[in-house]
């Protein structure tokens, strides 16, 4: 016996050719709390989908050990057996069934013939419930009429029901306060003590210190340390995570800050499904021409949100002032801020960016297909000549304009999608994760185009969870937190730690 | 040619495939009829009673390539045809007045009903079920429940009227010549852009192919009574249809709005306008298939197009239109409407129970899809 309950060793997990996790190494015994911590995308969370086996045995490489016995689950189901649980950041219950039917779902106490034994499962559901001292919930409503934090703890719940050796938990603090915060830390020391072990992950670094025994940083998908927290400290953790050497990735050029050509007033953006949330909170900020401006922040800061709303594309109901040379716009859909010289490059390229059953060419040319056409009827090649031209301008690397826009690389993708949105000529140019799932080379000339653009009088908003990426493009950052601005900075002698602190800022 | 060349030769050329199982039913039926169904009095009435569904099959095609569906077109085109037989009848206007009355009203219920699921968000399956209901209880209302007949002599030419041979002679040859330009033009364009250009026999044999097919059409129709006017409405609706899907600005975005609606409207696209003039169409093919129905029947009967939604629905399947929108031909639409009107009339000579006709297209109509599923999974990402 090695003592371990268990080690993953060497595990590499690709993405259509992408290393998400490049040889990460962990070990945890049983009892202890292990913190996980990277920035956004550094891989925490595949790598808890590799041991929970949503992504099966045989999709990644390396090698799982589970009580010194390999382990090669091809379910969700099977890790379950095996008493590895995880809580998802998303949170994963049915809002129309019951807080006991969710608890129970998939484990339920059963009477003869199947028939559900409601009074042995409610008694146990309050019975837990009371454990999480969650002591104003009617176990038989539905789930949807507790708020997040309710429900966060619903799910916790519904874990711990389960027979666990091995509990992961992906933010459960998320949308928890304080005081729930506490009775949880409480709930998983009771735990630990009881012998089982917890992968916790948080970007709440102060929980954290607080409950971990042990923490493993990765970054960009390596293993950097496993440090016991005896030796680290907070700045220590945020140090290992950001610690990364600016090199020659991003390839600088000086370009000439005009005067303030747009600004944003008052954006304040409500939740879709809960429109007493905000999910911006009146944010004001202004752009000048030529510069560069990079928005950097956690997961769930409301970055996104902004933008969209600033572009007309925030589904839910928002505010916001858009001015443009002085003059007040409205860009209340994306037809009319394209018409008043916006454009954005949405975050998510698969649902938001490409249109999967039209050929590069066609995606390039969406935006702008009235140009070409006389009398509805597209000329063709008037058409092939943007796209050569478009093509030849961001190095786009395709065989022909042809091919299925799905043949090409991520970063290809990227550039059509950019191509797309530059053919409208416009005046301010919104980047919302321009690098996500872009291999280097492909980062180096979008960043490149990046800087040619400012140079000739664009404004660029740049939205980033990549520090370096953010320190590396921008004349100036701001920093969002729970929606709110927590900080601008112009980029002088700013770091990654500053930047980093800003964005957990707790203080309020 | 090992099982895994001849899927990829149909993924890669489904339209092969559909044809190969034409020719399955029309070699079944004419063995089974001892001939009779490949008769060129039986062939003609097939067109015509195929001529319904196409048209009905080139708007929805469009619905279903933009994520939609529409199920009123069946009642639609009741109400629509009835419109035209109760002006005809009762009323004794002049047919263009009466044709250009039908189309608008069309018009205007088909952007109504695309008014309802663009802007007001109603999900278009309930808009169709409603529309059904809706639709039909009209025609009840305006008919009264019975036939409207006698319609007139104009109105009949329309459903039953032919070109005489030598048009149809003259119509065989333009549709050749126009194969070749197009064919001629395409080849130039590819060489133009340095793409691979197929050599010039296969594109001689295609050719010769569509030849034959012109040769053996025109030939056939001609030797009964002529090309019928519904099947000369059917080939200009597929020409006009086929354009607009290839050629024009309208055409891509119905296919960008079907594949991607939320990356179409970030680009700039008027997403809702693009569904609305959908469903416009959609009703201007509802118009015109009345019309044509109440000619063929000279009459306004108010249980016309009853189910004929679920014809039009399966006809774009079979025809390879993709179930989640963004990819489908009018072409194949047509294809479909042929093999479903094939069935129809085959087992009607037959003679067999209508009961085992539902079954038989109800098979063909899954098993179309599921051969679509099997040949689309290994591309699935």
């Amino acid at each position: 016996m090695s003592g371990y309950l268990l080690e993953m060793k060497g595990i590499v997990k690709e993405f259509d050719g992408v290393r998400a996790l490049n040889g990460i190494d962990i070990k945890i015994k049983p009892g202890e709390c292990v913190g996980l911590c990277g920035e956004n995308g550094a891989g925490k969370s595949t790598l808890m989908k590799v041991l929970s086996a949503v992504y099966p045995h045989g999709s990644w490489d390396g090698e799982i050990l589970w009580q010194d016995q390999p382990l090669r689950a091809q379910s969700i189901r099977e890790t379950e057996a095996a008493g590895i649980i995880i809580i998802h950041q998303e949170l994963m219950l049915v809002p129309e069934l019951s807080v006991t039917e969710n608890i129970f779902l998939g484990n339920e106490i059963t009477l003869p013939g199947g028939r559900m034994n409601y009074p042995a499962m409610n008694r146990r559901a309050e019975q837990m419930l009371a454990e999480l001292k969650l002591t104003d919930v009617n176990v038989v409503l539905p789930v949807m009429n507790y708020g997040g934090g309710h429900q966060q703890l619903i799910e916790i719940a519904k874990a711990l029901n389960k027979d666990a050796k091995l509990l992961i938990l992906d933010e459960p603090s998320a949308s928890l306060t304080s005081a729930e915060i506490a009775v949880l830390l409480e709930i998983i020391r009771g735990l630990k003590a009881k012998g089982v072990a917890c992968v916790y992950i948080s970007h709440k670094l102060d929980e954290v210190a607080a409950i971990c025994d042990t923490i493993a940083v990765i970054r960009d998908g390596q293993h950097i340390a496993t440090t016991p927290m005896a030796e680290l400290d907070v700045n220590r953790i945020i140090a290992q995570m950001v610690g990364r050497e600016m090199n020659q990735l991003y390839p600088k050029q000086d370009h000439e800050l005009g005067e303030v050509i747009f600004e944003a007033r008052n954006v304040t953006c409500y939740d879709v499904d809960k429109p007493e949330r905000k999910r911006v909170d009146n944010v004001s900020f202004k752009v000048r021409k030529g510069e560069i401006l990079g928005i950097a922040g956690l997961v769930g800061a409301g970055r996104t949100e902004l933008v969209s709303a600033l572009f007309g594309a925030y589904p839910g109901r928002c505010e916001a002032e858009v001015w443009l040379h002085g003059e007040k716009i409205d860009t209340g859909t994306p037809l009319k801020a394209i018409r008043a010289g916006f454009a954005l490059v949405p975050e998510d390229r698969k649902q938001h960016g490409i249109v999967r059953d039209l050929n590069v060419g066609q995606n390039i040319t969406l935006s702008v297909l009235d140009s070409f056409s006389k009398f509805t009827r597209i000329d063709g090649e008037a058409e092939l000549a943007a796209v050569h031209q478009q093509i030849g301008r961001l190095g786009l690397k395709t065989a022909s304009p042809f091919l299925p826009i799905t043949s090409l690389s991520g970063g290809n993708q990227q550039k059509a999608v950019l191509s797309k949105m530059l053919l409208t000529k416009p005046q301010v140019l919104i980047l919302d994760e321009p690098t996500r799932g872009v291999d280097v080379g492909a980062k180096y000339e979008i960043y490149k185009l990046m800087f040619e653009l400012a140079k000739q009088g664009m404004a660029i908003i740049m939205v980033s969870s990549e520090l370096a990426e953010v320190l590396g493009i921008s004349d100036r950052v701001l920093v969002m937190g729970e929606g709110k601005l927590r900080g601008d900075f112009v980029n002088h002698e700013l770091t990654q730690e500053i930047l980093m602190t800003a964005a957990l800022d707790q203080s309020h | 040619m090992n099982p895994l060349k001849i899927k990829q030769l149909f993924t890669q050329y489904k339209i092969l495939a559909l044809l190969f199982a034409i020719a399955l039913i029309w070699a079944f039926f004419s063995w089974k009829t001892e001939g009779g169904f490949i008769s060129p009095r039986n062939l003609s009435n097939l067109m015509r009673q195929m001529a319904i569904t196409g048209i009905l099959a080139c708007g929805m095609v469009f619905v279903i390539i933009a994520g939609e569906i529409d199920l009123s077109v069946g009642s639609l085109l009741g109400l629509l045809g009835g419109v035209a037989a109760v002006l005809d009848v009762s009323h004794h206007l002049p047919l263009p007045l009466i044709i250009v009355l039908v189309l608008a009203c069309g018009l205007v219920l088909g952007i109504f009903n695309g008014y309802l699921v663009a802007y007001a968000g109603i999900p278009s399956f309930i808009v169709g079920l409603g529309g059904m209901l809706a639709y039909r209880g009209i025609v009840l209302g305006v008919t009264d429940g019975t036939t409207v007949a006698p319609v007139s002599d104009q109105m009949i030419f329309l459903g039953q009227g032919y070109l005489t041979p030598a048009m149809g002679v003259g119509l065989g040859v333009v549709l050749f010549v126009l194969a070749g330009l197009l064919t001629w033009r395409q080849r130039a364009s590819l060489a133009l852009h340095s793409l691979p250009v197929a050599p010039l026999w296969r594109d001689g044999v295609k050719l010769a192919a569509i030849a034959v097919v012109l040769f053996a059409f025109v030939r056939t129709l001609n030797s009964y009574e002529g090309i019928p006017l519904p099947v000369l409405l059917l080939l200009v609706l597929l020409g006009g249809f086929s354009y607009m899907a290839t050629q024009t600005v309208f055409g891509r975005r119905i296919y960008a709005v079907g594949s991607n609606m939320e990356a179409t409207r970030l680009s700039g696209v008027n997403v809702r306008a693009v569904k609305l003039w959908i469903f416009g169409l959609m009703g201007l093919m509802c118009a015109l298939a009345g019309l044509i129905n109440t000619a063929r029947l000279a009459a306004g009967s108010p249980s016309a197009g009853t189910a004929g939604e679920l014809d039009v629905i399966a006809a774009c399947f079979i025809g390879g239109t993709s179930m989640r929108g963004g990819s489908g031909t009018v072409y194949g639409a047509l294809i479909g409407a042929l093999v479903m009107a094939s069935l129809d009339n085959g087992m009607s000579m037959l003679d067999v129970d209508s009961y085992w006709q539902m079954i038989v297209k109800g098979f063909i109509l899954t098993l179309a899809v599921w051969g679509d599923v099997v040949t689309r999974s290994g591309r699935r990402g």
